[in-house]
C-alpha cells in the first residue's frame, strides 16, 4: 500500500503504528544501541531500590518508536522539529505472564495534522502525536514539523 | 538537588563520528528487529538511501541523543556535575530541531550547556527542572541540529 495520503491537509491522520510488545530484551538492545545504561531500564534490583516493581522502558525508546512511526510515513529528511513530553512509565511484557502483560507493553502511535504554514519559503505542516499502550495509558504526547513534499508519503505497511 | 549556580555552565565539547554500523544498530533497536536486512534500507544501503533522495545513509530522528551517553562524561558525568540524584531523575521532555542533513561519516561536535534550572513548588513538594541545550556542528562548521532536554528530580 502506498500513497495512502497523497496530500497533507489539516486533519490528515498519520497511519497508526503499533509496536511489538516491548520485552526486556528490546530494552537491553536499545540500551546498547543508545548507550543509555541507566540501570532503571534493565536491572530489576535497581528498580526495586526506588520502589518500582519492574524495570521500565527508556522514555527515549518510546520517542524513538514514535520517530519510527513518523519516518515510516514521511521519510526522515523532511522532519524539521520533533518534540515529546513523557507522561507515564512503560513496563515491559513478562514472558511468564505474556497474555496478561502484553497490552501494557504494546505502544500505539497516532498523529493528526493540525497546522499548515510557510516558513522561509518552505511549505510545512505540524502534526500532533500521541503514543499510548493498548490499555489507553498515554506514554508520550508531542508534535513534529515537516516539509510538505510533492511525493506521496510512504505507508507504514510498505 | 540541582545547583542553580550551574545555569549557563558549558560542558566540554566532544566530537564523534556518525558510524554507519551504529546507525544500523540503532535502527534495529528502535524498530524492534533482529538484523539489518529487516530495517528500512535507507539505514543500511547507500544505493537505497540515494534513490530516496539522501546524500548518504541518514540517521533516525532521535539518534543524536545517543552521543550524550558515549561521548564526553556521559550520564554519570552530567548528574555529578549538576548535583542531580540519579535515583530521583526523570526525563520529562525532549526536542530536536534539524537544520541540515546528517549522514554516516559526518564528524559532529556536540556542545552542551545548562540553559536553565527551575525550582517549582515549596517545602518538601519541590520539583527541580534542569534544561540542557545541545548544539551539533558538523565537519564543515554547519550547525546541523539542536536538542533541548528537560530533566526533573522528583
Amino acid at each position: 500500500m502506498t500513497g495512502q495520503h497523497n496530500t497533507i491537509e489539516i486533519g490528515s491522520e498519520m497511519p497508526e503504528y503499533i509496536s511489538l510488545p516491548i520485552t526486556r530484551t528490546h530494552l537491553v538492545r536499545y540500551a546498547g544501541a543508545s548507550g543509555d545504561f541507566n540501570p532503571l531500564h534493565h536491572d530489576q534490583t535497581f528498580a526495586n531500590t526506588i520502589g518500582l516493581q519492574n524495570v521500565i522502558a527508556h522514555g527515549m525508546f518510546i520517542m524513538a518508536i514514535a520517530g519510527e512511526a513518523i519516518t515510516s510515513w514521511i521519510g526522515n529528511k523532511n522532519i524539521k522539529k520533533f518534540h515529546s513530553r513523557f507522561l507515564a512509565k512503560t513496563e515491559p511484557v513478562d514472558w511468564d505472564n505474556f497474555e496478561n502483560t502484553k497490552d501494557r507493553a504494546t505502544i500505539v502511535v497516532k498523529g493528526k495534522v493540525i497546522r499548515l504554514f510557510v516558513e522561509n519559503g518552505e511549505k510545512l505542516f505540524e502534526c500532533k502525536i500521541v503514543a499510548e499502550n493498548l490499555l489507553g495509558s498515554k506514554k508520550l504526547s508531542g508534535s513534529f514539523i515537516a516539509v510538505v513534499t510533492g511525493e506521496p508519503p510512504r505507508d507504514v505497511n510498505e | 538537588m540541582a545547583d542553580q549556580s550551574k545555569i549557563g555552565m558549558e560542558f566540554p565539547a566532544s566530537t564523534f563520528i556518525i558510524e554507519k554500523d551504529k546507525i544500523i544498530e540503532f535502527a534495529i533497536a528502535v524498530s524492534q528487529k533482529e538484523m539489518k536486512n529487516q530495517i528500512h534500507p535507507v539505514y543500511h544501503d547507500e544505493k537505497a538511501a540515494k534513490a530516496a533522495g539522501y546524500e548518504g545513509i541518514p540517521i533516525p530522528p532521535t539518534f543524536l541523543t545517543s552521543s550524550f551517553f558515549w561521548t564526553g562524561d556521559g550520564l554519570t558525568g552530567m548528574v555529578t556535575a549538576l548535583g542531580i540524584n540519579l535515583k530521583r531523575l526523570l526525563h520529562r521532555e525532549e526536542e530536536y530541531e534539524y537544520f541540515c542533513p546528517i549522514h554516516a561519516g559526518d564528524i559532529i561536535t556536540r556542545k552542551m550547556k545548562v540553559a536553565d534550572i527551575i525550582k517549582k513548588g515549596k517545602g518538601a513538594r519541590t520539583l527541580d527542572m534542569t534544561i540542557l541545550e545541545v548544539e551539533y556542528i558538523n565537519q564543515r562548521n554547519e550547525l546541523v541540529a539542536k536538542s533541548r532536554t528537560t530533566l526533573t528530580e522528583i
